[in-house]
């Protein structure tokens, strides 16, 4: 009786071993699943700056104007035309006439001229985008017909219409906006993108659903509209191991949250197809608060440059898939200045300890060096990440054979960004993604913009007086020339260690073709409009 | 099946109820020859010994096994598989596994040891008062009763969200796990004691309370605090190794053998022994107190139920 | 028998209110103001002072405790500082999943530790007893984490049979199914010893009874001696032990989430705590902690009813 018993079980096991392994293909037919780590705590373009946040808004809502894949030239968006006026003030945005949000009511400038409004915090009930800046120095956005947008400024703002293409500049549906309140973005949505809001589950997924009206898309991506595939799933899978196995084994079809130790492995499977965009702009690096004590002498942050190697950090961290920097600026991004890259410290550990050594620190016993009384120590904070936490120990490392001692603190993403407003710490590690030199450095190193994200407390007059100069001027080698002058007083003072310039590929699996990296802003699939599944 | 296989005869006592211990019913375990000796000559026990006090000598010698420095980054030596040179390999940072484990059991240990040592005085303390006290017994062994109504792990959730994070979270979590055990183990074994003749006699001649439980309740609950003791910190490290894991614990760059698990496994595909050898340190830790402890006890004093 | 029951619902009341007022001490030690998260970040600071006055912030500490329960009884958590989302809807939303895997996960390993107890009992001394006793000391060793990075090594990243990126689907779908296999085994794998273990002690004891000796006399079948007799009885302390097991598997469960990408409540409370997301830690820490008192009460009275010492007294 027992072994009839146990030959079923066994029997009923086998049964359901082969059912279960048997369907290998698991995805609805016309659905296509993005993988990504994390996701956006809210889908509102002007509440959130996160890249989980935009890479959803560009599938769920339009720009005025678009990005090409060269990362340079600016396509028609929303607007199918615009003129400048002379003297660089006044942009008129002639919009297209047949855009329709999701649900189908009429896109006209006033909702664009609202969205807008609603970025700069000129909307009721007002919105602080962290990223008003970007917008420029805004006199008045008004719609002066229904197709008619003017964007009058106070001063020129020669980046303006590449940082419209962000997806900061989203439109959205007014009726909605209201409609939802706080819950915007959190429990629907309204854009005029090739894809309508589905439903979220937070760290989760985000199901989008296509925008069956859509024949406005961006003249860089070979369909125009509406979308092939009925829908996409944006699924969170935090784990990375996780994600390439999905790939490989289809149960998604697209990612670009591939560790780049993966990246050899995965070339060698002849499944995967593989895009990347070489005019990828997203540097990690690590920056010093220069008004704190030990990492205010230059000495210190020169002898960090030497002391770190970076080109067995990149083969380290990023398994050799990054470049190897050298000053603040890609050399592919517009306003880029070779000369300063040579003037920054390089790697030679006995160098570090020699700069060290002239500016008076002498190494204690305790293996860190002592200047007046004040040990060389400080404090990094940072986001708790596996490229972090690998860079940190071995920046650690490195740091401690030249003399100087660095102690790490790396938060949770949620919490990690309001420590890092604080004045608490000495050092931080962060990434960030930019368009061009003058984009780069008017992030970060205008006064006005301290304590975020000018972190490194970076008060210079100077450095505020080309900035303005390279915003405001409409002659491109007069922004360059400004531009260059900041990279060299940079390289020079060394507030900021450049540790690897990070490369896009998109990955996608057999079930696809479109997917083609683009990289604005981070964002790996731009609309999603020529994924197909095959 | 046939029937002609007769059942063994069975020495062990009646089923015993609900979790702790039954108290023998028969009085203090006659003498027997020595514990260590009734240990070694069981196969299973000596082995296990031995791999205790491999591991516990692998720990204090640490600076000193260790080929290299557990912190020391060789960026020419990334993720490098087992070798000559590399015995465990290197990890992300090219650092080498087996220094980092070899400092990283001084961790593990040491967090499991201090936890089971705060927990276990604490418990222990409860134990004796309750038995001997009566009129507190109630109340103890109740407030016992609902810290024993939670997991560890919940201890460990509740600890990192109120103090963050960190190995002292961990610690004071399995503490408080760990004083209900031993309380009432230790409560057990003393009233076995207590409800002998010669406890009566030694309270009629005059002896104080503190001298009654250091002279005579503490040694007879030796045998089950001990033998307690080696199981819980097997069951101390896994807990604290998988909070560690969960990022609740040791925090990088120290290590820790669950730390080291956890940040490998983002390169399991790629180079598994990152987290594998370190999640089989783990094992073996555990697997050479669990068997010691059942060893200890089938010496010491095979009716204990633990 | 009732007054077991009486006693045994009297001790979880306490312990249910102690839960409580830790999570509510947790969120006064935090230092995060909830008026100021409920407000949002561009609050006006009279928002904020009326929301304090509406959620009671201002009154004594005990009164507001009594704000707390009552919020509490009406299913009000709060809201997580990261999403704003309330968290008893996260917890609607975990929960499900997480009561899947620990089911799934008993289903299979109680069976299959009983299974392997019985043998181990009736064959004791034997090869097959010793190796099974093996296979339990190093199932309660082994680390959830170890397990399960093994099987996604070998069946989901090797071989390709089975999924381990988080749930696949309604539990009624094919998805549901195969996406749960690996993480129920994984979670399994740790109770199979225990409940060996136990089985093991609790047959050899009944197999020595009298009324086992009786049947075996009267010419019983030797499988219905073991099943019937022998086993039945043993149950008793199986499912008690079981019981007890629930905390450990909740530990498990914790790490099985986090391994698989499964979205529980372990996963979310763990990813709360991480992310200094205090109302929701509080919410999971509650929500985890009343379950398993729950779960224990009805262990308890599961246990009185099948064991008739208890019933009887």
């Amino acid at each position: 009786m027992l072994r009839t018993w146990k030959r079923a079980a066994l029997g009923g096991l086998a049964a359901l071993g082969l059912a279960v392994t048997a369907q290998a293909q698991t995805q609805p037919r016309n659905q296509i699943t993005i993988m990504r780590e994390i996701d956006s705590d809210r889908y509102d373009p002007h509440r959130s700056t996160a890249l989980a946040g935009g890479e959803v808004l560009t599938m769920l809502s339009d720009t005025l104007v678009s990005m090409d894949f060269d990362m340079r030239t600016i396509q028609p968006g929303l607007a199918a035309r615009w003129d400048v006026s002379p003297d660089g003030l006044t942009y008129t945005f002639h919009l297209r006439t047949d855009v329709t949000f999701c649900d189908g009511k009429p896109f006209t400038a006033e909702d664009m001229a609202f969205s807008l409004n609603r970025w700069i915090g000129r909307t009721t009930p007002r919105v602080v985008s962290p990223v008003a800046w970007r917008a420029g120095n805004v006199k008045e956005i008004r719609a002066t017909g229904p197709h008619t947008l003017v964007y009058e400024l106070n001063e020129p703002f020669g980046e303006l219409l590449s940082q419209l293409t962000l997806f900061f500049g989203s439109a959205l549906d007014p009726a909605a906006v209201e409609r939802l309140g706080d819950n915007f973005g959190v429990q629907g949505f309204n854009g005029t993108g090739p894809y309508c809001w589905g439903s979220w589950t937070p760290r989760n997924e985000m199901v989008l659903t296509r925008h069956p009206t859509y024949r406005w898309g961006p003249p860089s991506l070979e369909n125009r509209g509406p979308a092939h595939v009925e829908r996409i799933v944006w699924r969170v899978i935090p784990e990375a191991a996780a994600r390439v196995a999905a790939l490989q084994a289809n149960q998604a079809d697209v990612t670009n949250y591939i560790p780049e130790a993966f990246w050899d492995a995965i070339r060698r499977v002849p499944t995967v197809t593989i895009s990347q965009q070489p005019n990828y702009f997203w540097d990690f690096f690590m920056g010093f608060k220069v008004d704190k004590p030990v990492v205010s002498d230059v000495a210190i942050r020169r002898a960090v440059h030497q002391a770190v190697n970076r080109e067995g950090l990149v083969r380290a961290v990023w398994s050799g898939h990054a470049e190897v920097a050298r000053n603040i600026v890609n050399p592919r991004a517009a306003d880029y200045d070779a000369q300063s890259d040579a003037m920054v410290p390089a790697f030679d550990q006995a160098a570090a300890r020699r700069t060290l050594d002239e500016a008076g620190w002498r190494m204690g016993t305790d293996g860190v060096r002592v200047k007046d009384g004040q040990r060389a120590t400080f404090l990094l904070y940072g986001i708790n990440t596996l490229a972090n936490q690998r860079s940190g120990e071995i920046i650690q490392q490195a740091l401690r054979q030249v003399g100087i001692e660095m102690r790490i603190q790396l938060f949770d993403a949620t919490v990690a960004w309001g420590r890092l407003a604080t004045q608490e710490f000495d050092a931080f590690f962060l990434s960030y993604p930019y368009v061009s030199a003058t984009d780069a450095l008017s992030l970060y190193w205008h006064s006005r913009n301290r304590p975020t994200p000018n972190r490194m407390n970076w008060a210079n007059p100077q450095t505020d007086a080309w900035l303005e100069g390279a915003r405001r001027a409409i002659d491109p080698a007069e922004r360059a020339t400004l531009a260059a002058n900041i990279q060299r007083q940079l390289a020079q003072e060394a507030p900021w260690l450049t540790l690897a310039r990070s490369q896009m590929l998109v990955f996608a699996g057999p079930r696809v073709t479109g997917a083609r990296a683009h990289g604005l802003y981070g964002i790996g699939i731009y609309k999603g409009l020529d994924l197909r599944v095959r | 099946m046939s029937a002609v296989i007769a059942p063994p005869p069975s020495d062990d006592p009646s089923a015993e109820g609900r979790g702790g211990l039954n108290p023998p019913a028969s009085q203090v375990a006659p003498r027997r020859p020595s514990p260590i000796r009734m240990l070694m000559r069981d196969t299973g026990g000596a082995i296990s010994l031995f791999f205790v006090l491999l591991i516990i000598a692998a720990a204090l010698l640490a600076p000193w096994l260790a080929p290299r420095d557990p912190f020391e980054t060789d960026l020419m030596a990334i993720m490098q598989p087992p070798s000559a040179e590399y015995w465990f390999g290197t990890d992300g940072q090219g650092r080498d596994i087996l220094a980092r484990m070899l400092y990283g059991l001084r961790v593990t240990l040491g967090m499991g040891l201090a936890s089971l040592i705060a927990g276990g005085v604490l418990g222990a303390l409860i134990g004796f008062l309750a038995a001997f006290y009566r009129r507190v017994d109630g109340l103890l062994m109740r407030l016992m009763d609902i810290l024993l109504s939670f997991p560890a792990i919940l201890f460990g959730l509740a600890l990192a969200a109120i103090f963050g994070p960190g190995l002292t979270s961990v610690i004071i979590a399995l503490s408080i796990a760990t004083v209900p055990l031993m309380a009432r183990i230790v409560r057990s074994s003393a009233l076995v004691v207590m409800g002998l003749d010669y406890i009566e006699a030694a309270r009629a001649i005059g002896m104080s309370d503190a001298r009654l439980i250091t002279r005579h309740l503490a040694p007879n609950c030796l045998s089950a605090i001990f033998v307690f003791s080696t199981l819980r910190l097997g069951q101390v490290i896994l807990l604290g190794s998988a909070l560690s894991f969960l990022g609740l614990g040791a925090q990088p760059p120290l290590a820790e053998l669950g730390a080291m698990a956890a940040q490998g496994r983002n390169f399991l595909f790629i180079a598994p022994h990152i987290s594998v050898i370190p999640s089989l340190g783990i094992f073996v830790i555990v697997l050479a107190f669990n068997l010691l402890g059942d060893a200890l006890r089938d010496a010491l004093d095979p009716r204990l139920r633990i | 028998m009732l007054r077991h029951a009486m006693q045994r619902i009297g001790l979880a009341i306490p312990v249910l209110f102690g839960v409580l007022l830790i999570g509510f001490l947790l969120m006064q030690v935090v230092p995060t103001d909830p008026a100021t998260v409920r407000a949002g970040p561009q609050a006006t600071a009279e928002i904020v002072a009326a929301i304090r006055t509406e959620l009671g912030l201002d009154q004594p500490i005990w009164v507001q405790f009594g704000i707390y329960l009552g919020r509490l009884a009406q299913g009000d958590l709060g809201v997580s500082i990261i999403n704003n989302v309330p968290v008893t809807q996260e917890l609607g939303a975990t929960i499900g999943p997480t009561l899947e895997l620990m089911f799934a996960a008993l289903l299979w390993s109680i069976p299959a530790g009983i299974f392997l107890g019985t043998i181990a009992a009736y064959w004791r001394g034997s090869l097959l007893d010793k190796f099974i006793m093996a296979i339990s000391v190093a199932g309660v060793s082994v680390p959830v984490f170890f397990l399960g990075l093994v099987l996604i090594w070998f069946v989901g990243f090797q071989w390709q049979l089975l999924p381990f990126t988080g749930r696949g689907g309604p539990l009624w779908s094919m998805d549901g199914i195969r996406a749960l296999i690996l993480p129920a085994v994984t979670l399994g794998g740790v109770l199979v010893g225990p409940v060996a273990r136990m089985t093991r002690t609790a047959v050899v004891d009944t197999l020595s009874a009298d009324h086992v000796r009786t049947a075996r006399a009267k010419g019983l079948a030797e499988h219905l001696v073991v099943l019937r007799h022998a086993l039945r009885n043993a149950l008793i302390p199986v499912v008690t032990l079981i019981g007890l097991q629930i905390g450990f598997l909740l530990g498990g469960a914790v790490v099985t989430e986090t391994i698989f990408s499964w979205p529980g409540v372990g996963r979310l409370a763990v990813g709360a705590i991480l992310s200094a997301d205090f109302p929701m830690a509080q919410g999971t820490i509650i929500v985890l902690s009343a379950g398993f008192i729950l779960i224990n009460l009805t262990v308890d009275l599961l246990y009185a009813v099948l064991d008739p010492r208890v019933r009887q007294s």
